[in-house]
């Protein structure tokens, strides 16, 4: 298993190393247009299977996702709960482990914000009820993926495998809530909680409906990159990342480090949850966030768990997801179908983006 | 019927999808690959099994061909990871956002599609049995082939030539290669084979048990099937227990409604992730130590650059 290797100052290049640089350059941008082309070709096949031109959907797809702002805000509504989720898979991932739980993660936090807005009633409560809700937001999507570092530390449990069996728990333990004692009584149709009154809800940016969950996310990214890159605390997630028993050796508390890494991951996938929402969802109901958590976990990848890149794929990965839109709308395709596009862009950015290969995961 | 043997008969029924993905993830993971597309590849074959049921009017070639859909899923999964150098646990899940996206594009057209169900078949003699005759022998020809699959696959993975191969992948890849067999073609076999059994687990999940096919049917079952097979330490028969375990499980608050029973079903939803977790709790660190040596190193330290 390669060392992944610490963060610190590079070595001064000559300019033959400079030129040797930029070829590499080249040749890493040129085998991603390959790559993200052939998902395109491959998709659009798919579509021209199914009696749409192909040409005719990305171009439709291309025009309502980037030309209306309707479909760009939609893009940064999307984004920011999959962001907060994917940076919830990049920080633990420093310290090699793998949070496949940013799913539930928000759905816990999404479920510790409404129980605090349910507990203040109807009138809300202010500016300080809605910080109540990000903190007890954040503290739930913590402590439930802390618990699968605890896990992991005493009983040896894969994190893999618990955050996964997590993910069901917390979901059903939100359904539970919704069909049960946080019914609204005054609700028709699917049941749902009572909305979060108005007071408690995210401001708006502009006259769209962006909410300020999207300023979060990013303010949250920027601040994983320092702490990661920047800080004591990001060097040695690194060490024990890269080698545990290194780590152990050097006196760092390796347990405390790999339940520390992921229970700030949690707090911001928690947050994702609060975000969700206070910005644009108000009611806990069935399919409240469906799949985001997921679609964190694939960003985090695409961006190979770096903090600002992370953010790129996660605006990349939402702008995907509301192409699904255009599709069903322009083309007559299944919304879900662009779930091909985006596991055919993954897959591309898997398997052909690498300078080098690896055998083994 | 009795509540016990109701639940008992819908755990065999309702379980045997799950149980069907979870043998064919064991032969992955004893091959040393990890596949959480395992979702993906039930889709694929619940979707294959029912339309090409209904577009050649027999179940049956529908049936082979979810095999051949699950297995091509798990194909690709394979070749990604065994000759990319791709993650397993982010591949996976790629290839079940792939075969999320494949069904739903390609499945809106048979969700009213008529197709030859596979109708529960009472075995003469052995369904008079009582309780077990009840319970084991008056379910679907699928059913019954899991039946053999559980015993064949303990077989083939501890007893065969074919199983030493397999499990020597998951363990030292080292040594396969250097008695001349390589072992990356022996993970993607097990991978695909792997992906076949879950494809025939969607099929008799759609053409078998719920009789229909819509958009993501099998609503987390390949994962469960991924928690069985760790319930189960990837041991063939255990996999069965844990798969009507879970069967029970989902089998039980229908059950109880129908009983007039007050129950919140999420509740009873939440039981079979619960238990596998305490499964895991109480028996973690032994199940840690029997993985696939291969298997462990893809968990260590999963998460490189």
């Amino acid at each position: 298993m390669t060392a992944v290797a610490a963060p610190t100052g590079e070595v001064a290049a000559t300019s033959a190393d400079r030129a040797e640089a930029m070829r590499r350059a080249a040749r890493t941008a040129g085998r991603w247009v390959v790559a993200l082309g052939g998902a395109l070709v491959v998709f659009g096949a798919f579509m021209s299977v199914k009696g749409a031109d192909p040409l005719a959907a990305y171009a439709d797809m291309w025009t309502s996702t980037f030309t209306s702002s309707n479909s760009l805000g939609e893009i940064l509504i999307k984004a920011s709960p999959i962001l907060l989720a994917a940076l919830a898979v990049a920080i633990p991932a420093r310290a090699g482990l793998v949070n496949v739980g940013g799913e539930g993660q928000l759905v816990i936090g999404g479920v510790a914000a409404a129980g605090v807005a349910l507990a203040f009633g109807e009138g809300g409560a202010g500016p300080g009820g809605m910080v109540l809700m990000m903190l007890a937001a954040a503290a739930a999507g913590a402590a439930w993926a802390a618990l699968a570092g605890a896990l992991r530390l005493w009983v040896g449990i894969n994190e893999a495998v618990s955050t996964l069996l997590l993910n069901y728990l917390a979901l059903d333990l939100m359904l539970f809530l919704i069909f049960d004692s946080w019914k609204d009584p005054n609700g028709s149709g699917q049941p749902a909680t009572p909305p979060v009154p108005v007071g408690d809800r995210l401001a708006l940016l502009g006259d769209s409906r962006v909410h300020a969950g999207i300023i979060v996310a990013l303010v949250a990214a920027v601040v994983a990159h320092l702490a990661v890159n920047r800080t004591t605390w990001g060097f040695r997630l690194g060490v024990v990342g890269g080698n545990p028993e290194a780590a152990r050796r050097s006196g760092y508390r390796v347990g405390l480090l790999l339940v520390g890494a992921i229970a700030v991951g949690g707090a911001l996938a928690g947050l994702g949850g609060f975000v969700q929402l206070a910005g644009v969802e108000f009611k806990l109901r069935q399919g409240f966030l469906a799949g985001y958590g997921y679609i964190g976990f694939l960003a985090s990848w695409l961006a190979r768990h770096r903090p600002l890149q992370v953010a790129v794929g996660a605006l990349a990965l939402a702008a995907i997801a509301v192409g699904g839109d255009s599709l069903q709308i322009d083309s007559g395709l299944p919304a879900a179908g662009v779930n091909i596009l985006m596991a055919l862009v993954l897959v591309a950015v898997f398997g052909w983006t690498r300078t080098t290969r690896r055998s083994r995961a | 019927m009795s509540l016990a043997l109701e639940v008992a008969t819908g755990a065999v029924r309702g379980g045997t999808s799950i149980l069907f993905a979870a043998l064919g993830e064991t032969v992955a993971e004893r091959a040393g690959v990890i596949n959480l597309g395992t979702e993906g590849s039930m889709l694929c074959g619940a979707l294959a099994a029912f339309a090409i049921g209904a577009e050649t009017g027999s179940t049956w070639v529908g049936v082979g061909a979810a095999a051949v859909a699950g297995g091509a899923l798990a194909a690709l999964h394979a070749y990604l990871v065994l000759r990319r150098g791709a993650n397993q646990l982010a591949n996976g899940l790629v290839i079940l956002f792939l075969g999320l996206g494949l069904t739903s594009l390609f499945g809106g057209d048979y969700v009213q599609a008529d197709v030859a169900l596979l109708q529960p078949w009472a075995v003469p003699g052995l369904s008079s049995i009582p309780w077990l005759g009840d319970i084991f022998f008056d379910q679907d020809p699928l059913t019954y082939l899991s039946y053999l699959a559980v015993p064949v696959c303990w077989w083939v993975l501890f007893r065969s030539r074919w199983g030493l191969l397999v499990r020597g992948a998951g363990e030292r890849v080292e040594v396969l290669d250097t008695y001349g067999h390589p072992a990356s073609l022996v993970q993607f076999a097990a991978v695909v084979v792997g992906g076949m059994l879950a494809g025939l687990g969607g099929a008799q999940l759609s053409v078998a048990y719920t009789g229909a096919w819509f958009e993501n049917m099998t609503q987390g079952r390949g994962f469960i099937a991924v928690a069985v097979v760790i319930f189960a330490s990837r041991q063939p028969f255990r996999v069965a227990a844990g798969a009507y375990l879970f069967g029970a499980a989902l089998a039980l608050s229908p059950a109880l409604q129908a009983r007039g029973v007050a129950i919140n079903q999420f509740a009873l939803d939440a039981i079979p992730y619960a238990v596998t977790l305490v499964v895991l709790v109480a028996f973690g660190r032994r199940q840690a130590a029997e993985a696939p040596e291969g298997l462990r190193k893809v968990f260590e330290i999963s998460a490189g650059p």
